[in-house]
């Protein structure tokens, strides 16, 4: 049995295995004790964070979305086994791809964020390292729903782009311009109503940011005129 | 042979130091400051200012008497011209602009988040680390590329050094904030028996500590003994540093980097070195603190940086040094980085 799992990969808090059984491909997820955390916290957090992924992932299969199937959850050891879905990470490929796929991911990706939040569902980490893009099929998967949640508080939602919008700016600046219009696009279809009031509050968030100029401007514009 | 002054005023230090560059290569031939503490409640900007403005001459004095040099020997004059607080950065900017113009020496402008990351750099002998930031102002994780820091994740709102401050601050602790190089909140964790669930919020590589900051208090007001205080001092501890090395391990993994740097104010407390040492030797990468003496404000990591910034031919006009109290450190372009 256990030679059966082969571990594919290590995150920032679970190892990731897969499994082969009857020929299916299955991934283990299992999120491991941090020696740096303290011992109570870290088995509330590992408990807490396994529970809420299984949950957000099992609304948004069932809602049609690009994500992988949770099959069995054990949140006393921490474990998630679910669907295998093919694909490399975007965060590994993105300079390899020209620019009309990438904009094209970036429609598709913005479509199913949008209509992930009209699901009340954030994402938490939305980075292109959560993204997986298969090349032979052209499909994208989101991945990783550790930090996910459910609010109707659009900010969680203006936060998971402003994540993603940062993360193509460190990692390909200059495919990001592109890359955010054609996400928005794509977030428009998806979220449908109302998207401008999250695009609005994407920019204040960028706005509070530290020792940000263009916020001193704008007080200053507004005490002019007042 | 090259000389660098580099003068420091953005917040609570006023610092002067002068570093040199002959054929071996850099060395700090001076470091002295004078810091603004307060007598209650936190920074007051001006009073801060007028502590500066008192104490310039006297450790730019020293400073000089301590290298062996006048300031005619001085080959270039570094000034953090931001970020900061306003009525604070005047100081330093007005002596650098006066030094710069009086005996004709370039005027080199400073971004101080920038010479908090290049001294903690030249002290741990890194080239490309990944940068965790924690200091009063400042709350970040950033990497070099394309010859910039590109911050990767940050405070959403207060600072971890403005969290712990206010908390002390709120629930009596504080002022002084650190006693013998240890925090408040620290030397009252060691009172912890027991540990409180606190709001936990990070979102990616960004972090948020304002909850964490109003539950804490809220859970300090209802408290009866000293060591109840303890408990939520260490989980309040805890959980703050937890998210920020959870953070860190997050950007490691995305970057691929072999190096972790702490840097900044925050980068002397030992609980958060050796959580993020711990991190660190988990996934394979080297970690290196940045010593106390270059890790709180200070003038040498101007001067370092002004040196490094001179050699690559940056220098301003004194009349349009002007201070910048928002300054980001990914605004500031560094040809000495990696492409």
């Amino acid at each position: 049995m256990a030679s059966r799992l082969t571990l594919l990969g290590e995150g920032a808090e679970a190892k990731i295995y897969l499994l082969e059984v009857f020929n299916t491909k299955l991934i283990v997820k299992h999120r491991i004790s941090k020696p740096y955390r303290h011992p109570l916290f870290d088995k509330l957090f590992r408990e807490r964070r396994t529970k809420t992924e299984a949950r957000v992932l099992s609304k948004l299969y069932s809602s049609n979305l690009p994500v992988p199937a949770p099959l069995f959850v054990d949140p006393f050891n921490s474990i998630i086994i679910m669907e295998y879905v093919p694909g490399k990470k975007l965060s590994d490929m993105i300079y390899q791809l020209n620019k009309d796929v990438v904009n094209s991911i970036a429609y598709r990706l913005g479509e199913y964020v949008g209509k992930m939040h009209r699901l009340n569902i954030y994402h938490g980490d939305l980075t292109l390292a959560n993204i997986l893009y298969s090349k032979n099929i052209d499909r994208i998967f989101l991945i990783d729903f550790g930090l996910a949640g459910y609010s109707t508080d659009i900010e969680e939602y203006a936060i998971d782009i402003h994540l993603i919008e940062r993360s193509i700016n460190a990692l390909a600046p200059e495919l990001s311009k592109s890359f955010v219009e054609s996400f928005w696009q794509g977030y428009m279809e998806g979220y449908g109503e109302n998207a401008h009031e999250i695009k609005n509050r994407v920019h204040e968030i960028k706005m509070r940011g530290r020792y940000v100029e263009e916020r001193l401007k704008k007080r200053l514009e507004h005490e002019r005129y007042r | 042979m090259t000389i660098v002054i580099g003068i420091e005023s953005t917040s609570h230090t006023f610092g002067v130091g002068i570093v040199q560059r002959n054929d071996y290569g850099i060395r700090i031939l001076a470091n002295e400051y004078s810091k603004y503490i307060p007598v209650r409640g936190g920074i007051h900007p001006r009073e801060a200012s007028l502590h500066h403005a008192r104490e310039a001459p006297r450790v730019l004095k020293s400073a000089l008497d301590k290298a062996g040099i006048s300031i005619k020997d001085v080959d270039a004059i570094a000034v953090a011209l931001g970020p900061g607080l306003g009525p604070c950065l005047r100081v330093g900017a007005t002596l650098a602009r006066f030094l710069s113009s009086y005996y004709s020496k370039p005027l080199i402008p400073v971004n101080h988040a920038v010479a908090h990351i290049e001294i903690g750099k030249f002290v741990a002998r890194f080239t490309d680390p990944l940068v965790i930031y924690v200091s009063g102002g400042n709350t970040l994780v950033a990497i070099q590329r394309k010859k910039r820091y590109r911050v990767l994740g940050e405070t959403l709102d207060i600072p971890l050094g403005n969290l712990l401050d206010t908390f002390a601050r709120e629930v009596g602790l504080a002022p002084p904030y650190v006693v013998n190089g240890k925090h408040q909140v620290d030397i009252c964790s060691e009172w912890g028996q027991s540990f409180i669930d606190l709001p936990y919020t990070v979102k990616g590589i960004d972090l948020s500590f304002s909850g964490l900051l109003t539950a804490s208090l809220k859970y300090a007001e209802k408290i009866k003994a000293r060591e109840e205080l303890g408990d939520i001092c260490l989980s309040l501890r805890e959980t703050a540093f937890d998210m920020i090395v959870e953070v860190a391990e997050r950007a490691l993994l995305l970057t691929g980097k072999k190096e972790v740097l702490l840097v900044g104010g925050v980068a002397s407390n030992n609980v958060l070195r050796q959580k993020l040492d711990t991190m660190a030797a988990l996934h394979g990468a080297r970690y290196e603190g940045t010593p106390p003496e270059v890790s709180g404000d200070n003038g040498a990591m101007i001067a370092y940086t002004g040196l490094l910034l001179y050699e690559h031919g940056t220098t301003i006009e004194p009349e349009k040094a002007f201070i910048k109290q928002r300054w980001r450190l990914d605004e500031v372009e560094l040809p000495w980085l990696p492409d």
